[in-house]
């Protein structure tokens, strides 16, 4: 019997620099029969160094698959200087994803914020690829500035039959930006929302989800409709190492993706 | 092992002599385990005969499951970094034990351990050592001053039917052995008198008059939504502001406490690195931090996290998580105690 905590060694085919320090990888498992779906994680990492949870912010086809990953711990800040034909070692995909089946002939609206667009990003393209399955389409996007908004040059693409606000803390001085200014929570009167037949999607620092799941409850959203990814330390991605206990709940195992409610006024939690 | 049921149920009287040198035929096939005393400690260790046995013990600082079955350090993965970099798989060793003379309270840890390695994912180390390994219960009768199985349902006598295979019952000059998997039927082919309505009897009331001997007694009905309703109550900040110095003491002694860490140490010529699971506690600073924030920053949410998900938290796994064995009072540097920080909970809700 094999343990679970065995990594696959998938290989880098490419690297495209997001942000000033996102990065997105594509990746390559050869010959696997590796597939999943949008909301899920992998424990990405390299041996001596360690493993960290990063959602896949890609659909998956043919093994193939991306990892958009910001540098900031010991993990990410080791992949960071891979180059295109490395290889990086992962296993997975581990824990609950967005209900995109739930979903279907509704509404959908999509909250990110920062690099929260990451996860959201595989819900888009699997929207795209059966538009007609779903009814209206909307994304809200709020970053810290314009240089730390991801996927800038897909989102021409997306507006033919998705609808997105985008939004920045701060522009900083000589810096073009066309769209608005101000926290991510305005560009819910801006999106003219049918809470009735809407699902929302939230990812994105907790209190950012906090603050966007009460303004969606304001605004006539039930909690069972309102669907949140949280992120916690992971050792283990399979509901043993214990570190992503979130009231009797494993993050890694019963989420990442949540229905609010059933994470809300947890301890330690900010929904 | 768990979910047997197909085997004679036996039940009887053995001479404690008879099963002490049956114990010792053993260890020609399996390495055997059980409570010897030390200098101030009775301790789960290796025997080189069972007259190192001491049955009559206080709760131990360790606890069987956690030594002998979910190891507190051991290898799982091994890289061969030379180029091309290799996975080496870390067979589980398969050893044959016996752990003789184990409390109601831990036989019923080892029950909730198997929840979290033999659950969603199955533990192969875990798993192997569980299989191979035959456990002998003890119905205890030795309550120590911070036990509180009794309000838990996990002891002082065993009151779980299968998971594991024989439990003890003190009857004086011999023991009342109940058999309990298919194994150990096959196993205790021993002969002895027949355990009827008087055996069953005095085992009752036996098991009345520990009871009584109980101090420590906890209500955990609602404490559920108790501690829900009381994130914010003031013990919580007192207690870990004014003792707590968060050592991970009683998560380290914790029978049922499971997290752990997976730390990769390369070797002094950079050639190997291996991946080990070693225990981690929610009462380190950094157990809950992730980049930009840490969940559990403050001592106050650590000490919490391990309260409520002691006596809380019933719906992860349908079970408490507390087997009342009270350790991790025993072994707290400044004795805080679960179980006063509930009561002062429910206390101040009834006013």
């Amino acid at each position: 019997m094999k343990t679970s905590l065995l990594p696959l060694r998938a290989v880098i085919t490419g690297i495209q620099g997001e942000t000033e320090d996102v990065k997105t990888y594509s990746l390559s498992l050869e010959g696997s029969s590796y597939s999943a779906k949008p909301g899920q994680f992998n424990m990405v990492g390299y041996p001596g160094v360690g493993e960290a949870p990063i959602s896949l912010s890609s659909t998956v086809s043919e093994g193939r698959f991306q990892h958009t990953i910001r540098t900031v711990g010991k993990v990410t800040k080791f992949i960071e200087r891979f180059k295109e034909g490395d290889e990086i070692y992962l296993r997975g995909p581990y824990g609950s994803c967005w209900p995109l089946e739930d979903a279907m002939g509704k509404d959908i609206l999509l909250v990110a914020g920062g690099v929260g667009i990451a996860p959201l990003r595989p819900v888009v393209q699997e929207i795209l690829q059966r538009r007609d399955s779903y009814g209206k389409v909307t994304l809200i996007y709020g970053s810290r500035s314009p240089d730390n908004m991801l996927f800038m040059n897909e989102f021409d693409m997306w507006r033919k039959n998705i609808e997105i606000f985008l939004t920045v803390d701060e522009v900083p001085p000589h810096m073009k930006w066309d769209y608005d200014i101000g926290l991510v929570t305005q560009g819910l009167d801006k999106a003219r929302l049918n809470p009735i037949v809407t699902l929302a999607f939230i990812c994105g620092p907790e209190i950012m989800m906090h603050f966007i799941s009460r303004g969606l409850f304001i605004r006539g959203f039930l909690p069972s409709r309102v669907y949140v990814s949280l992120e916690r330390r992971m050792k283990c991605g399979i509901a043993q190492c214990g570190h992503c206990q979130h009231g009797s709940k494993f993050v890694c195992k019963d989420g990442p993706v949540f229905i609010y409610r059933d994470v809300s006024r947890l301890p330690d939690g900010l929904l | 092992m768990t979910g047997e049921s197909a085997f004679r149920s036996s039940n009887f009287l053995i001479p404690k002599d008879s099963f002490f040198t049956f114990i010792d035929t053993l260890r020609s096939e399996y390495r055997v385990f059980g409570p010897v005393k030390g200098i101030n400690y009775t301790v789960f260790r290796e025997i080189s005969s069972s007259s190192d046995l001491f049955m009559e013990y206080q709760t131990t600082m360790l606890s069987p499951g956690k030594m002998f079955l979910y190891k507190p350090r051991e290898d799982i993965l091994k890289f061969r970094m030379e180029a091309p970099l290799s996975i080496e798989e870390i067979a589980p060793e398969i050893e044959k034990q016996v752990i003789v003379g184990i409390h109601s309270c831990d036989i019923n840890a080892i029950l909730y351990l198997d929840r979290t390695f033999l659950g969603a994912f199955i533990d192969p180390f875990y798993k192997a050592r569980r299989e191979n390994t035959i456990l002998i219960g003890l119905n205890c009768m030795q309550v120590s001053e911070n036990c509180f199985c009794s309000s838990v349902g996990a002891g002082p006598f065993l009151k779980a039917q299968s998971g594991y295979d024989v439990v003890l019952t003190d009857f004086g000059e011999d023991y009342l052995l109940e058999v309990k998997s298919s194994r150990a039927s096959e196993l205790f082919k021993m002969k002895g008198k027949e355990a009827g309505p008087d055996e069953w009897r005095i085992k009752s009331e036996k098991e009345e008059s520990v009871l009584k001997s109980f101090k420590k007694v906890i209500n955990v009905d609602g404490l559920d939504g108790l501690f829900m309703k009381n994130l914010d109550h003031p013990v919580w900040v007192t207690t870990a502001d004014e003792r707590c110095l968060s050592c991970s003491n009683c998560v380290m002694v914790c029978p049922t406490c499971f997290c752990f860490d997976l730390v990769d140490e390369m070797s002094m010529d950079l050639k190997e690195v291996r991946r080990i699971r070693q225990l981690d506690a929610c009462q380190d600073l950094r157990f809950a931090e992730v980049h930009g924030g840490n969940f559990r920053l403050r001592r106050a949410s650590r000490l919490r996290q391990f309260v409520i998900h002691n006596l809380n938290y019933t719906n992860q796994y349908s079970v408490i998580k507390t087997v009342g064995c009270g350790r991790c009072i025993t072994w707290c540097p400044t004795k805080i105690d679960l179980t006063e920080m509930a009561k002062e909970i429910q206390r101040s809700s009834i006013k």
